[in-house]
């Protein structure tokens, strides 16, 4: 007989409230009150959330969201800058870490929680699949972002569905390796990600997408998933933390250093066409935090460009890593780019990591 | 002694969390086992309470980011921080790539003359995560 969980809809909230639901939700769990939960999740107003070890300050273009109403909070988990707006999803996993099934490597944690999201996409008709380390995508454009974090012996594994997606305030209201880009390059970055609207060609009711991603993640974690409500003890838990998810000491409360976030960009001529390269370094820690890549040269698969940003995407911007990574990635995924090597991507990378005086306005912080 | 391809050193002690104490009189060194950094993958972001900090076994002395994972780091003795590893905040994967080096983390003077009480010796721990690798090969057949 298989397990029941509860299944919780928490419907749109303000982002400090669904920061304090799952720290809750979270604690809750970890001392044994409530079951093991699948909560889905909206946000009224729109919200740009950053990740746990991020600073407002480097990621968030706070004038923008000031006079647009976009609230900004900090999440409990890791990962990057999102933007939120009302016709997003957002779906979390609270459970025991010794409960059957759920694999002990972090990777493969992420990989299952993943394809729980894969199966209930494929009940909608859409062909999703899971991009280490924490993506989901779809021809190679990503519809969903997953991360998570843990409190005791419980965790939470949350992840995004981007059902009809506003990419443009996205693009404003978040702090991306875009600026000081041309138009046409703008376009191609939104191109990277996509929605369900754009998928299916148009939009199932939300009712109907949160039950197809209900039955996924039952099917996966082989589970019976009955409709449940948040506890007494979980309310007056809610209220009690609301506050300090409320407070600004929340939201700035990373420690993460200063100077530590800078965008660079670099182009360099190959006999197959020119590569444009634009990375958000952090250059403190020696890491590539995203990047974004184009040009007039032609790869195949078409998707390669996008796998190889991923691939980069928190890696090591040591100079012998960056080698490494570009070639390990083209060996594995048999890519063909005429007229454009393996090592002509490492050069463009190269050149970008090693400008100096293109650091942006972080610099002043 | 090893445990699979993770490196055991018999002159320390070993929490249930993947932790190792290096004794020194009533001081102690500690940070995250080969195996322990293994589980958690690359790290990416490390913040460690400061000097002077009070830390309690079993409870948090900072966070830890790997993937888009943020964890607890969980103390394996109580004691008082002398000194917290702050190369790890600048170079996070120290961890990774030397846990029993370059990537220790904290050096606690103990609370407690007993503090390996509830630690395990090289053999006990190497019996445990080999446990815990039967567990994870379980898991893969099964799923």
């Amino acid at each position: 007989m298989s397990a029941t969980w509860r299944l919780l809809d928490t419907g749109s909230l303000p982002a400090a409230a669904n920061m304090a639901l799952d720290k809750v939700i979270l604690a809750a769990r970890n001392q044994g009150i409530v079951p093991n939960t699948l909560r889905f999740l909206q946000f009224s107003p729109h919200c740009v959330l950053v990740g746990y070890h991020q600073a407002v300050e480097l990621e968030v273009e706070e004038e923008y969201c000031r006079q647009h109403g976009i609230e900004i909070n900090r999440r409990l988990t890791g990962g990057g800058n999102l933007y939120w707006d009302e016709g997003q999803l957002g779906w979390e996993v609270f459970a025991r870490k010794d409960t059957p099934g759920i694999p002990v490597r972090l990777n493969d944690m992420y990989r299952l929680m993943c394809e729980c999201a894969v199966a209930g996409l494929a009940r909608l008709g859409v062909r999703a699949r899971y991009r280490p380390a924490n993506d989901i995508e779809v021809d190679g454009r990503k519809i969903s972002g997953t991360g998570g974090t843990e409190s005791g012996d419980a965790f939470l594994y949350q992840g995004t569905l981007l059902t009809d997606f506003d990419v443009d305030t996205m693009v404003r209201c978040l702090k991306l390796p875009v600026q000081k880009l041309e138009d046409k390059q703008v376009k191609s970055f939104k191109e990277r990600v996509t929605c369900l609207r754009e998928v299916l060609g148009y939009l199932p009711p939300m009712e109907a997408i949160k039950q197809a991603m209900a039955e996924g993640f039952a099917e996966v974690l082989g589970v019976k998933l009955e409709p449940g409500k948040l506890t007494r003890e979980e309310e007056q838990m809610l209220a009690q933390e609301l506050p300090r998810f409320q407070s600004e000491k929340w939201t700035r409360g990373t420690r993460t250093l200063p100077r530590d976030n800078c965008l660079s960009m670099a182009e360099y001529k190959t006999p197959g066409g020119l590569i444009r390269v634009s990375l958000r370094l952090d250059r403190t820690r020696s890491r590539i935090k995203s990047a974004f890549i184009t040009g007039d040269f032609f790869a195949y698969p078409e998707r390669s460009i996008l796998d190889l940003e991923a691939a980069l995407k928190n890696s090591s911007s040591r100079a012998s890593d960056v080698l490494k990574t570009v070639r390990e990635f083209f060996a594995r995924n048999e890519v063909r780019i005429p007229g454009v090597e393996a090592d002509d991507f490492y050069h463009a990378l190269y050149l970008a990591i090693n400008r100096t005086g293109d650091e942006n306005e972080q610099v002043a912080l | 002694m090893r445990a699979g391809k993770w490196q055991i050193p018999e002159t320390l002690f070993y929490s249930h969390d993947n932790y190792w104490v290096k004794l020194d009189g009533d001081e102690a060194l500690l940070g995250l086992t080969e195996y322990g950094q293994s589980t958690t993958g690359d790290i990416l972001y490390l913040e460690l309470v400061p000097a002077g900090a009070v830390i309690r076994r079993g409870e948090s002395f900072g966070s830890i980011e790997s993937g888009k994972w943020v964890g607890s780091l969980v103390a394996p003795v109580s004691g008082i921080v002398m000194e917290s590893n702050r190369e790890l905040e600048t170079s996070p994967r120290n961890v990774n790539s030397d846990p029993y080096g370059e990537g220790w983390m904290l050096r606690v003077k103990l609370h407690d003359p007993c503090a390996t009480e509830g630690l395990m010796d090289a053999v006990a721990y190497q019996q445990w995560v080999e446990e815990q690798v039967r567990r994870e090969q379980e898991d893969e057949v099964v799923s």
